[in-house]
């Protein structure tokens, strides 16, 4: 059985084809450029009318194979972002929502949404926390839910629940 | 049953709106230039005596273990910096580890004031992924056992914010009990359902554990007719009560287009004359087959986010009972009863995100599948979309220029649940 | 009025030690009380496991108190914030010395014995800033700058409210005030006006002067967690307690017998049962507005301070002068 996606929206999806050059938008959102990101965010928000935030969610993928092979791929996180737009009361628009996603190579960083959006302002810091995905240009860029002195990133795949290296305290 | 929404304040029938991206917002709540959250002391008055002053988080009214550093002109609040995370259990890297029949009881506990919402939204983020859908019966019972369950919360929520005002000693402690009262007929009615008083584990993938016992709607009704009937109590405790209104009028008044780029939802929008529910706007569950009716307030201040939540109680019964009347039969779950833990799997890499209106606002999940076989009953990553989060993050914007004493007012007209926060 | 010797100080050592420990006693019964009716408000039923009915549980709370470690912190003025406790119920108590209970049983009948009454409601503010301050803690000290600034403001409402029985009168002795109430004639309801919202606004400012809700801005557990009690334990702690209670029993008792009459009761007899009982229902009355109330923010207390009950102080003087002259 296919999974139940909420359908891209239509005027988005043809934009979206348009200014990134794909063909077909996978269900789960396009893959966005990280130099693009911040203007396709603000056309987003300016000219489709997605004001409402909702979430931004980083995936850490671990490396796989080996530096050099074929179907090499480095250690990355994969930032996934979800905005929606509020009923339109003129034309009966219902709400929707649109997500797009970011891959981002450990080590470099993505641009930050939160001059976008200000909720993204503490998701990104909770993604910084939790997965360790660096954005660059954040306005406060500390840890929201460990402690400041924490080692590592919980949510990493490395970052094992059972192996010792679990930081009791 | 007849349920009139509150008028006991006066409303402006027709504010001056605009339009915002397609939503009508009122003119007067939309502000230009909001506070900055990172604002440098040195700007503010060279010449102030700033007095640091931090609350909590042991403090009896930060909701839990929130704590803020407040930077305080006399009494009027200049800064104000919210730590969160003293509640972080890990949620969403436990869940990693378990499989997906196992989730339901672990995300019982992020927001312990309705754990029916988030046992909603994670099975609902499941099924979208499994593409299965419930069958009717189940759909209705989830809805019916979310509404009863938002009057719960909107309960404590009232309750609380009452006991911020009046303290632990004293008026508010009264209107908290009260509340509390009617709680427990509530909680008698999951008890009776589920077994279990607080965290039911009673949604599971593809429907509902549970059937509803013989006569169940009956007492509900009763219990839902009588709380109706109590609310108007708690405003005229509340609203009514000229210390109240003195004490939350004007205070902490909410941009809505702040609010919709920061993502809080639900009472705080409505508060500020968004008028935005997912339950009528975008229906799950039962909610496309009842008129859900969406009160809304357009003063934007924290008396307008309280009473937003007493007349969500009303409507809440209301959709509830009607429910109750037509709830079809068949069966409970669409899946077959699930006796091992691992029964069920995803294995394509898949995401799906699914939404409830939870009393808070918007409480999603966003699910990443497993890309390996292997342990396909596990969860690669799941994200749980908090509103109470969102609704936090607020708070650097409201409390510059009011008193200590507004703080714990505007932290109680936000609600957050640091369970949920903090996950 | 009862004389047990001949010395004064001797009588009133051993009167005023009688007066004393029955405040505390009854003050111990009305925690109880209050508990229990708070209980019946918030449909509950309050303290039941103490004793017969919950009734031993201001004992149980006594003890408890007693046997709490009293800390004080390292950074804490030692000597200052060991004397605060102490001198909060000498305070609260000291009011008491002139109140009227029956025609004999009264302390001393001072010739300023109002005003010795208002004095010693006006000295709390001293030692609750003393504790704040030398607390060393932020919540302390704002709470003790709250009590200083609503302890000094609202004063003045209190000995203008109070001035309209002793204009009436034409005496400070308290003896004579409720002596001119006889036959029923209270200045709460005669002259008809001017004494009844006095009597409200005695009441009013009392419950601000003793820090009761909807006035405890100083104590405020929400947002201030205890204000100046913040760092006390124990007995320390219990004084506050105490004395907060006291107050506002010695608050009700001058409120009964500045306008409702004192020990008098008419064609009913008079004696100290009336008085009493005058005093437990205004008592009774705090409580109630306690647990119905939310409480005022600082600012709106100054503002009802200065703006309403001042102004309407003064005019009541005003007024009740004018009636006194032409009437």
């Amino acid at each position: 059985m296919p999974p139940l996606h909420e359908p891209i929206p239509p005027d988005v999806l043809e934009w979206c084809q348009a200014e990134l050059g794909l063909e077909t938008v996978p269900a789960e959102g396009p893959e966005v450029p990280r130099d693009r990101l911040l203007a396709f965010a603000r056309a987003l928000k300016d000219q489709h009318d997605f004001w409402f935030f909702l979430y931004c969610a980083s995936t850490h993928y671990p490396e796989e194979g080996s530096a050099g092979e074929e179907g090499h791929k480095p250690d990355r996180t994969l930032v996934a972002y979800r905005v929606r737009r509020l009923p339109h009361a003129a034309s009966g628009r219902p709400t929707q929502t649109f997500p797009f996603r970011v891959w981002v190579p450990t080590g470099e960083s993505t641009p930050s949404l939160a001059e976008v959006w200000v909720g993204a302002d503490w998701q990104e810091r909770e993604q910084f926390d939790l997965v360790g995905t660096v954005f660059a240009g954040h306005p406060d860029p500390r840890r929201l839910m460990m402690p400041e002195d924490w080692p590592g990133h919980p949510l990493r795949r490395d970052y094992a629940i059972e192996t010792g290296h679990f930081p009791w305290r | 049953m007849a349920v009139t929404l509150s008028h006991s304040l006066p409303v402006q029938t027709l504010p001056r709106t605009m339009q915002v991206g397609g939503v009508t917002v009122p003119v007067d709540l939309v502000t230009t230039g909001w506070p900055d959250p990172q604002m440098r002391l040195e700007d503010y008055d060279p010449e102030a005596d700033l007095m640091t002053i931090n609350m909590g988080p042991q403090h009896p009214s930060t909701h839990g273990v929130l704590r803020v550093k407040l930077w305080l002109d006399g009494e009027t609040v200049v800064k104000a910096v919210p730590y969160v995370g003293y509640l972080h259990r890990g949620v969403e890297k436990l869940c990693e580890k378990l499989t997906y029949v196992q989730l339901t009881p672990i995300v019982d506990k992020n927001d312990y004031v309705s754990p029916m919402m988030n046992e909603m939204a994670i099975n609902m983020a499941i099924e979208n992924a499994l593409g299965i859908e419930p069958p009717r019966r189940a759909q209705y019972m989830r809805s019916i056992l979310a509404e009863i369950q938002r009057i719960g919360s909107h309960l404590i929520s009232v309750g609380t914010w009452g006991l911020d005002m009046g303290g632990a000693i004293g008026g508010g402690a009264t209107i908290f009990m009260f509340c509390m009262r009617e709680r427990e007929l509530l909680l008698d009615l999951f008890e009776e359902l589920t077994g279990c008083r607080f965290h039911y584990n009673t949604h599971t993938v593809g429907g509902q554990r549970h059937d509803l016992p013989v006569g169940w709607d009956v007492k509900a009704k009763q219990v839902l007719a009588r709380i109706v009937e109590r609310s108007y109590e708690y405003e005229q405790f509340l609203v009514e009560n000229p210390i109240c209104r003195a004490r939350a009028r004007g205070v902490a008044v909410l941009d809505p287009l702040l609010a919709m780029e920061c993502g809080a939802s639900g009472p705080i929008l409505r508060g500020s004359g968004v008028d935005f529910d997912l339950r009528r706007d975008a229906p799950y569950a039962a909610y496309g087959e009842i008129e859900v009716r969406v009160p809304t307030r357009t003063e934007g201040d924290a008396l307008a986010r309280a009473m937003v939540r007493v007349d969500e109680i009303r409507e809440s019964a209301r959709i509830a009972s009607a429910l109750l009347d037509g709830v079809p039969e068949g069966p409970i779950c669409a899946l077959k009863p699930v006796k091992l833990p691992g029964a069920v799997k995803l294995m394509e890499g898949e995401t799906a995100y699914a939404a409830v209106e939870g009393p808070r606002g918007e409480l999603g999940t966003y699910l990443v599948a497993q890309t390996d076989r292997k342990v396909g009953q596990h969860p690669y990553r799941l994200k749980i979309r908090s509103p109470s989060l969102h609704a936090l993050s607020l708070l650097p914007y409201l409390c510059p220029g009011h008193t200590l004493a507004d703080v714990v007012v505007i932290i109680g007209s936000l609600d957050p649940i640091m369970g949920e926060v903090d996950r | 009025m009862i004389v047990l010797f001949d010395s004064p100080w001797l009588h009133g050592a051993l009167l005023g030690l009688v007066v004393s420990v029955s405040l505390l006693t009854v003050t111990a019964a009305g925690l109880l009380y209050e508990r229990k009716f708070a209980g019946r408000l918030q449909n509950r039923p309050g303290p039941t496991e103490v004793g017969p009915w919950g009734l031993l549980q201001p004992v149980a709370d006594g003890l408890k108190l007693f046997q709490k470690e009293q800390i004080v912190p390292a950074a804490a003025q030692r000597f200052l914030f060991l004397l605060a406790p102490l001198l909060v119920v000498v305070a609260a108590l000291a009011g008491a010395a002139v109140i009227p209970w029956s025609a004999e049983l009264m302390v001393a009948d001072l010739h300023m014995g109002v005003l010795w009454a208002l004095a010693m409601a006006s000295l709390m503010p001293l030692p609750v800033w003393i504790a704040g301050w030398s607390s060393n803690n932020k919540y302390a000290l704002l709470g003790a700058m709250r009590t200083v600034a609503q302890g000094i403001s609202y004063e003045v409402p209190l000995l203008l409210t109070a001035l309209v029985p002793i204009i009436l009168t034409g005496s400070f002795r308290m003896g004579d005030i409720v002596a001119a109430q006889a036959d029923l004639r209270w200045f709460a309801l005669w002259p008809p006006g001017p004494g009844a919202v006095a009597f409200v606004l005695f009441l009013l400012t009392a419950l601000a002067e003793s820090n009761r809700i909807p006035f405890d801005i100083p104590e405020a557990e929400s947002e201030l967690v205890a204000g100046v009690t913040v760092e006390y334990t124990g007995m320390n702690f219990g004084m506050f307690y105490l004395a907060e209670y006291v107050h506002s029993l010695v608050a009700s008792a001058i409120a009964a017998a500045l306008f409702l009459g004192g020990w008098d009761m008419g064609p009913l007899g008079s004696g100290l049962h009336w008085m009493l009982l005058k005093t437990l229902l205004l008592w009774a009355v705090i409580f109630w507005i306690r647990w119905t109330l939310l409480r005022f923010r600082s600012d709106q207390l100054m503002e009802l301070c200065w703006r309403w009950l001042v102004p309407l102080g003064l005019g009541l003087v005003l007024f009740t002068a004018t009636w006194k002259v032409f009437a």
